[in-house]
């Protein structure tokens, strides 16, 4: 409860403009410690991308060619330069929004980054859409039938929920839906069958743009395993801080004001106590969505579908050190834009933050 | 055994003195169930409420009052909660109707200002709104209509500049402007009855005056009966036409304001008296003129629950007192002592301050 309490609190900010230009000073801050991370953490990994390409396809080459190759591949991509002046180069380039190229392949970060970004956040999205919705139904309904046995058993599958290996749980769900009653595809994002052309690459977006409704049903179809796996362990967090929340709210003297006035417990629920327990949940929200970022590289892994998490994986293991950085970069970014978003909903949602 | 209304001059209206009470409490118990078994926070307590009449609840904290006046409308109401006897109001008896028929009480009939005005009001919606609300929910009007009614109501209490007011939320509001909300809320209905629970002891001195003077001239206006709880003596001396003393959880006296201010005849309303300087003034947290504390809940003792505090303890006190007069010229004074029963000439040195 008195997490509930101390996230509740209201932010010391004056107006919303402050308070966005606030939290956007601090971007460049959280982007800079994070390249700065990412970058020194992925060369001190064994191994460097010049072995992996000297390496590759090097049947019936002596150890000395190879040897060779790898070198001369390391004074190319100017790995052989000291370690700090390769730093500064590349925080030059960043600062120019210039995140590099891929050591495999000819394609640019960027380029790599507009495919497989937007699948990730339709991705996180969807998960988060559900288990928020998950969350607040169940939370609401066990605070509402708190200590009946209904609570007792939402309360467990939350505890469980969240502290289950979900992974598992996904491929149990392929095994599951996908493999042994055939009705979800079971990997990737869209059959290639559709001949899919992306113009954003939000499928969502696209098909409305390219009047292609025959889009939408495949597409839900692949996202709805994966994004339900990601967003269970999420929806059990949130099923017990709505419901601690709900609690508190209902213990709140203007609750008792309400029911002076002879709101019966359905309009006390819906006008009272809904929107006013909404804030500490909306709070963690934005924290919440790191580890659900967290948690896509490795429902992406799990469920081969083509987001940046997808990408990220192959990347560490070919040691593709511009990849990395160009993929934890627009994570990074993606994580700070959301939160700035959940700032602003929680301005909205409590005027006790707005100027008098 | 029921208090009939007081015989003296100082009644609402005056005109009858044989009025049917509208509220009337009998025999009302409330505990309340902790780990450490049931506390007993009223303890059998009889009372009438007549119509227009201003009566006081006073006594020490703990001694039943909030818990008393929030079981009428069932504002207390939930599973650690134990609450008997009968509260007749307009042919329903409020301690055993369902929530349906509270609902239909509550807000309309029988309204509360409660003390903390800034928790009681809901941070995120408009002054206003929290007004509407309760028109809307009691009466046939449009939203729109509501809203005008609630500016009205909000002008009638006091508050500067109604129609930009409504629009604003209680942190923006000052203490004594929130109490006024709050009463805005409780009165826009014409309640019958209004309970006031503290409704100034959050407030500065000034403001507290000034929100008295708002619920006194309101009260006339309306013809509102109002509870007023409260710890403060200058509070009843101000408005109350009534006074019950309460201690631990029962009505030990009761009467006029002028009877149980000037004349008080249990020992404990003396001893309070006694230790309030000024006779009117806030009920001092521990009175010098009574030492030791009121018992709680299951050390309570045998008889009479004043008797470890008491100076003039009797073979009898053993045995409970009950609440009746002890003065045949009026019926309206009584108290719950032995010695008003033995008649027993009473030292008079407590009241020497008065
Ligand atoms: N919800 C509750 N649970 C347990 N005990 C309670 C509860 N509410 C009140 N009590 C106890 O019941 C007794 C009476 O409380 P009540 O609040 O009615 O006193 P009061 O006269 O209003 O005091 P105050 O002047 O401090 O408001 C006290 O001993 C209190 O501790
Ligand atoms: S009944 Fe006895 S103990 Fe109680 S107040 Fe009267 S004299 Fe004191
Ligand atoms: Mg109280």
């Amino acid at each position: 409860m008195t997490l509930v309490m101390r996230l509740s609190r209201p932010l010391r900010s004056r107006t919303l403009g402050m308070l966005i230009v606030r939290r956007l000073l601090l971007v460049p801050l959280v982007l800079f410690a994070v390249v700065t991370i990412v970058f020194f953490a992925m060369r001190l990994i064994p191994g460097s991308p010049a072995t992996t390409l000297g390496v590759a396809g090097t049947e019936g080459l002596s150890s000395k060619q190879i040897q060779e190759n790898i070198d001369a591949l390391t004074k190319t991509l100017g790995l052989d330069r000291p370690l700090l002046e390769q730093f500064g180069t590349y925080l030059l380039a960043v600062s120019r929004l210039d995140l590099g190229y891929s050591f495999f392949g000819s394609n640019s970060v960027v380029s790599l980054l507009k495919n497989t970004l937007p699948a990730t956040i339709e991705l996180v999205f969807t998960a988060m859409i559900i288990a928020v919705i998950l969350g607040v139904v169940t939370g609401v309904v066990a605070a509402m039938r708190r200590g009946k046995a209904l609570d007792s058993i939402i309360l467990a599958f939350a505890t469980v929920s969240f502290s289950l290996p979900w992974f598992a749980l996904g491929v149990l769900g392929i095994i599951v839906f996908s493999v042994q009653l055939g009705w979800l595809p079971v990997l990737g994002r869209l059959p290639t069958s559709l001949g899919y052309q992306p113009t954003t690459n939000f499928v969502l977006l696209d098909a409305i743009l390219q009047n292609r409704p025959d889009l939408v049903l495949p597409w839900i179809e692949h996202l709805i395993l994966p994004a339900l796996t990601l967003a269970i362990s999420m929806a059990g967090f949130i099923t017990r801080m709505v419901r601690a929340s709900v609690l508190e709210v209902l213990g709140d003297d203007f609750i008792r004001t309400a029911r002076m006035k002879g709101l019966d417990e359905w309009h006390i629920m819906s006008g009272h106590v809904l929107r006013n327990s909404s804030l500490p949940v909306v709070t963690v929200l934005g924290l919440q969505f790191g580890s659900l970022l967290g948690g896509s590289v490795i429902t992406e892994t799990v469920f081969s579908y083509p987001g940046v998490g997808n990408l990220l994986v192959s990347a560490v293991n070919q040691h593709d050190y511009l990849l990395v950085q160009g993929a934890v970069f627009a994570v990074a970014l993606l994580f700070i834009l959301t939160n700035v978003v959940v700032d602003i909903l929680y301005y909205v949602l409590d005027p006790r933050l707005r100027k008098a | 055994m029921a208090t009939s209304p007081e015989q003296s001059s100082s009644g609402a209206d005056g005109s009858s003195a044989a009025r049917e009470p509208i509220l009337s409490v009998r025999d009302l118990r409330v505990g309340f169930r902790t780990r450490s078994g049931v506390v007993p926070a009223v303890d059998g307590v009889d009372l009438d409420l007549y119509a227009g009449e201003v009566l006081a609840i006073v006594g020490e904290s703990g001694s039943g009052k909030s818990a008393m006046s929030m079981s009428l409308v069932g504002l207390n109401r939930g599973p650690r909660t134990m609450i008997s006897g009968t509260a007749h109001f307009r042919g329903i008896e409020l301690i055993s109707a369902s929530e349906r028929q509270l609902r239909s009480v509550r807000g309309k009939h029988i309204a509360v200002v409660f003390q903390d005005a800034l928790a009681a009001l809901n941070p995120l919606h408009r002054i206003g709104k929290q007004v509407a609300e309760m028109i809307t929910l009691h009466q046939k009007v449009s939203g729109r209509r509501a809203k005008d009614m609630a500016v009205q109501m909000l002008g009638d209490v006091g508050i500067s500049n109604p129609r930009h007011n409504a629009e604003a939320y209680p942190h923006q509001f000052s203490g004594g402007m929130r109490q006024r909300a709050m009463t805005a809320i409780a009165l826009a209905n014409d309640p019958t009855v209004l309970i006031a629970d503290e409704p100034t002891t959050a407030l500065d001195v000034t403001i507290q005056a000034q929100i008295l003077d708002l619920l006194k001239s309101l009260q006339r206006e309306l013809g509102t009966a109002v509870v007023i709880v409260t710890h403060d003596l200058g509070v009843v001396a101000d408005i109350a036409d009534r006074v019950a003393v309460m201690y631990s959880g029962r009505i030990v006296e009761i009467g006029t304001t002028e009877q149980v201010l000037y004349a008080p005849k249990h020992p404990y309303t003396r001893g309070l008296l006694a230790s309030t300087p000024g006779v009117t003034g806030p009920i001092p947290a521990s009175l010098p003129t009574i030492p030791g504390s009121p018992p709680m809940g299951a050390e309570r003792p045998d008889g009479c629950s004043f008797a470890p505090r008491c100076a003039f303890v009797l073979r009898e006190c053993a045995t409970t007192p009950i609440l009746a007069s002890h003065d045949p010229s009026d019926s309206g004074h009584q108290d719950a002592c032995w010695l008003g029963e033995l008649t027993i000439p009473v030292p008079d040195e407590s009241r020497s301050t008065l």
